[in-house]
């Protein structure tokens, strides 16, 4: 299964190599090899969650499936299935404004491509040293996307992505190297795996395990975008492409979420567990007031989203934290909201971008009638992000909420204060977004099929979602909490 | 032979505090370079003591990558920024930094005191552990207080020294971890070198020399 999966990756990296001389026939060429790659992936997972009997193994106990890695595939081959499609249509009016180069394309489409192959096979490593190598090259393969558009401001972003994430990653080692001295030290021989670790998570010495998890935390909660390593995150969200925005949210924040809930359920069977507990909870309340608080003088969109993926991130951590099983399923769901949601918003923001040319707000006039669809996008996506009923975030919301509330009372008031800020920053920006007329005629920009497309799966699916909990998922969750080990 | 390694301790903290405080460019890069290879000879060293072949791999290994390769992209991309000395500080003066790195590996060398004794190793390689994690965040402290980029880069290569010595001497990964970690390392510095180069040069260049390196490393 491991091997469809890598075969196709190089099948699609070698038919990169041949070249076109129009531009155009190499964008749509390239384009249609990543439609190709991702609807490939897609189908494997769906027929890997069918048939395979879970978990099992590969190459040596390197690489696993079992139903949490597969689920976390699942969200990420949906995201970029939908990205891969956007993408024609946008890039090929990247390459008509000039904001990237022809000879570039290859670049982008490789990085693109192998960003896929690399995050689907950091779900699926089996090995938490093998985890830390391939979330290192999520970074910079990431930041490759993330320079491929002609910008200044945008290699600033990179670097600042880069140097943030792979600092913080390099005291993820200094961790991993205590994990593996104390499973040497119990058996007397070292590893790594994650479902050995699971296997002697009680016997790890509790000071030192609460060590190992610190700084190992540190490494993963940077590429999840929880405060205070997240600082790299607004500026890398706001200047990609917003194709790329899309992965960086949906999917590579959810790989640092992955890592640090596999992580925690080691330390769950550990007697430091109250401890690493408090912890996550701390740093999930203080992500999610940075984020708030940073969410309302914002006057540029992509900055906006990007603050609400920390403040979610930052919810998701404090849902781990409190640790029960029923808040687990529901953080689970989560995930798979925020991704979904994610996604409709960052699609609607490049539509938007290329039709003003800028990602302010008050650039944005009479946006009803210029971009209809877009415009219908950012407005249910902004209430979907912020738990309105109807809408999949909603019941993920209310239901770590309510087991928030059994936790502590005044965490919960203080969470709710929180949301209500971040509620009162959306509304009163899209209010006036709404509201502004325009000063002089603008000429419509026509959006492509493939983008207008995608954009209407998502709304579609969104509600559906948030009125239709299909028994499949559900057993699913269920699955991996139990897998967990909760 | 602790004493060798003693002496190397002396010697890799040496140019822990040469990288913190030198600002030209060039003598920069040759100081990272005898870390590594002091890292490296504490490896061999170790190799005769315990007879484990892996140190001796990880030895030649950080020779060539560390010693060898690093250094050498890094003198080219400087070249071509034409950029010789960084003078810039933030924060921190020279001084200033000694001083909070000596700081640190005080407060280092007591948070392991308590930590270790469940791990229960001997004197020497508990040491080793203290510089080792004591050079990394001297190395974060060097990231944090330089304003070039291509500095930048040499505090995180120094992390990741500090990181390796750490290795050493609390338990070595397996070697096929240690080669990917090294791998990962490489593309990483040239992805980051390339993009400081981006920095001062035009976006033209810069893109040109983007596209080539990514074709390189996909072929």
């Amino acid at each position: 299964m491991l091997l469809a999966y890598l075969l196709t990756g190089i099948v699609v990296l070698i038919l990169m190599l041949i070249r076109f001389p129009e531009s155009e026939k190499r964008a749509n060429y390239l384009n249609s090899l990543s439609i190709v790659h991702t609807s490939a992936y897609l189908a494997i997972t769906i027929t890997a969650l069918i048939t395979i009997s879970l978990p099992s193994y590969f190459a040596n106990r390197y690489f696993f499936m079992d139903s949490f890695a597969l689920y976390e595939t699942l969200i990420a081959c949906s995201v970029f299935f939908l990205s891969s499609f956007y993408s024609r249509g946008y890039v090929r009016r990247l390459m008509q404004s000039g904001e990237i180069e022809v000879r570039e394309l290859r670049v982008f489409y490789a990085a693109y491509n192998l960003l896929l192959t690399v995050v689907v096979f950091s779900f699926y490593c089996n090995n938490l040293a093998l985890f830390w190598i391939l979330l290192e090259l999520t970074t910079v393969l990431s930041a490759i996307l993330i320079v491929t558009l002609n910008a200044k401001e945008n290699i600033v972003a990179a670097l600042k992505y880069l140097f943030t994430a792979s600092t913080a990653m390099l005291f993820s080692v200094i961790g991993l190297i205590l994990l593996f001295a104390m499973t040497k030290n119990n058996t007397g021989d070292g590893n790594l795996n994650w479902d050995i670790l699971q296997q002697q998570g009680n016997a790890l010495p509790p000071t030192l395990f609460t060590f190992a998890f610190i700084f190992i935390f540190i490494g993963f909660a940077a590429k999840a975008g929880i405060v205070p390593f997240h600082t790299w995150l607004p500026q890398a969200h706001a200047k990609a492409p917003s194709v790329i925005s899309v992965l960086l949210s949906s999917v590579l924040l959810n790989v640092g979420i992955y890592g640090i809930l596999r992580l925690y359920a080691i330390a769950h069977l550990n007697p430091s567990w109250h401890t690493i507990s408090i912890i996550l909870i701390v740093f999930g309340c203080l992500t999610v007031a940075v984020a708030a608080f940073s969410m309302l003088p914002r006057g540029n969109l992509k900055k906006l989203i990007a603050f609400s993926s920390i403040e979610h991130m930052g919810f998701i951590l404090l849902g781990i934290g409190i640790g029960t099983p029923l808040i687990l399923f529901w953080v689970l769901f989560h995930t798979l909201a925020h991704a979904l949601v994610k996604t409709l918003l960052f699609f609607s923001a490049g539509i938007l971008h290329e039709q003003y040319h800028s990602n302010m707000f008050e650039d944005m006039r009479d946006i009803i009638k210029l971009q209809p669809l877009a415009s219908w996008g950012l407005l249910l996506g902004c209430l979907a992000i912020t738990g309105l009923p109807l809408f999949p975030v909603f019941i993920s919301k209310l239901n770590i909420l309510m087991q928030i509330a059994a936790y502590s009372l005044p965490l919960l008031c203080v969470i709710l204060l929180l949301f209500l800020l971040v509620a009162g920053a959306f509304t009163t920006i899209l209010i006036r977004t709404f509201m502004q007329k325009a000063d002089h005629e603008y000429e419509s920009y026509p959006a492509a099929m493939s983008m207008k497309v995608p954009l209407a799966v998502l709304i579609i699916g969104i509600f559906v979602m948030g009125v239709f909990f299909p028994t499949g998922l559900q057993n699913l969750l269920n699955n991996i909490v139990f897998s967990l080990g909760f | 032979m602790n004493d060798i390694i003693d002496v190397f301790f002396v010697l890799i903290l040496a140019t822990a505090a040469l990288i913190i405080t030198v600002r030209t460019l060039s003598s920069l890069f040759n100081i990272y370079s005898f870390q590594s290879l002091f890292i490296a000879v504490v490896a061999v060293v170790l190799f005769f003591q315990t007879g484990n072949i892996v140190l001796l791999l990880i030895a030649i290994l950080t020779i060539l990558s560390k010693a060898l390769l690093v250094p050498y992209v890094m003198r080219r991309i400087q070249k071509n920024m034409n950029l010789k000395r960084d003078v810039e500080f933030r924060y921190l003066t020279p001084i200033g930094s000694l001083l909070v790195g000596t700081l640190m590996i005080f407060l280092v060398y007591r948070s392991f005191s308590t930590l270790l004794s469940e791990l229960s190793y001997d004197d020497l390689f508990f040491f080793g552990a203290v510089i080792g994690l004591s050079i990394t965040l001297m190395g974060m402290m060097v990231i944090f207080t330089r304003k070039k980029v291509i500095t930048k880069i040499i505090g995180y290569l120094m992390m990741e020294n500090g990181i390796l010595l750490f290795s050493l001497f609390i338990a070595e990964l397996p070697f096929i971890i240690e080669v990917l970690i090294v791998i990962d390392l490489v593309i990483l510095i040239t992805l980051a070198t390339i993009l400081a180069y981006g920095i001062d040069s035009t976006i033209d260049d810069f893109h040109s020399k983007l596209n080539s390196f990514t074709l390189w490393f996909k072929d």
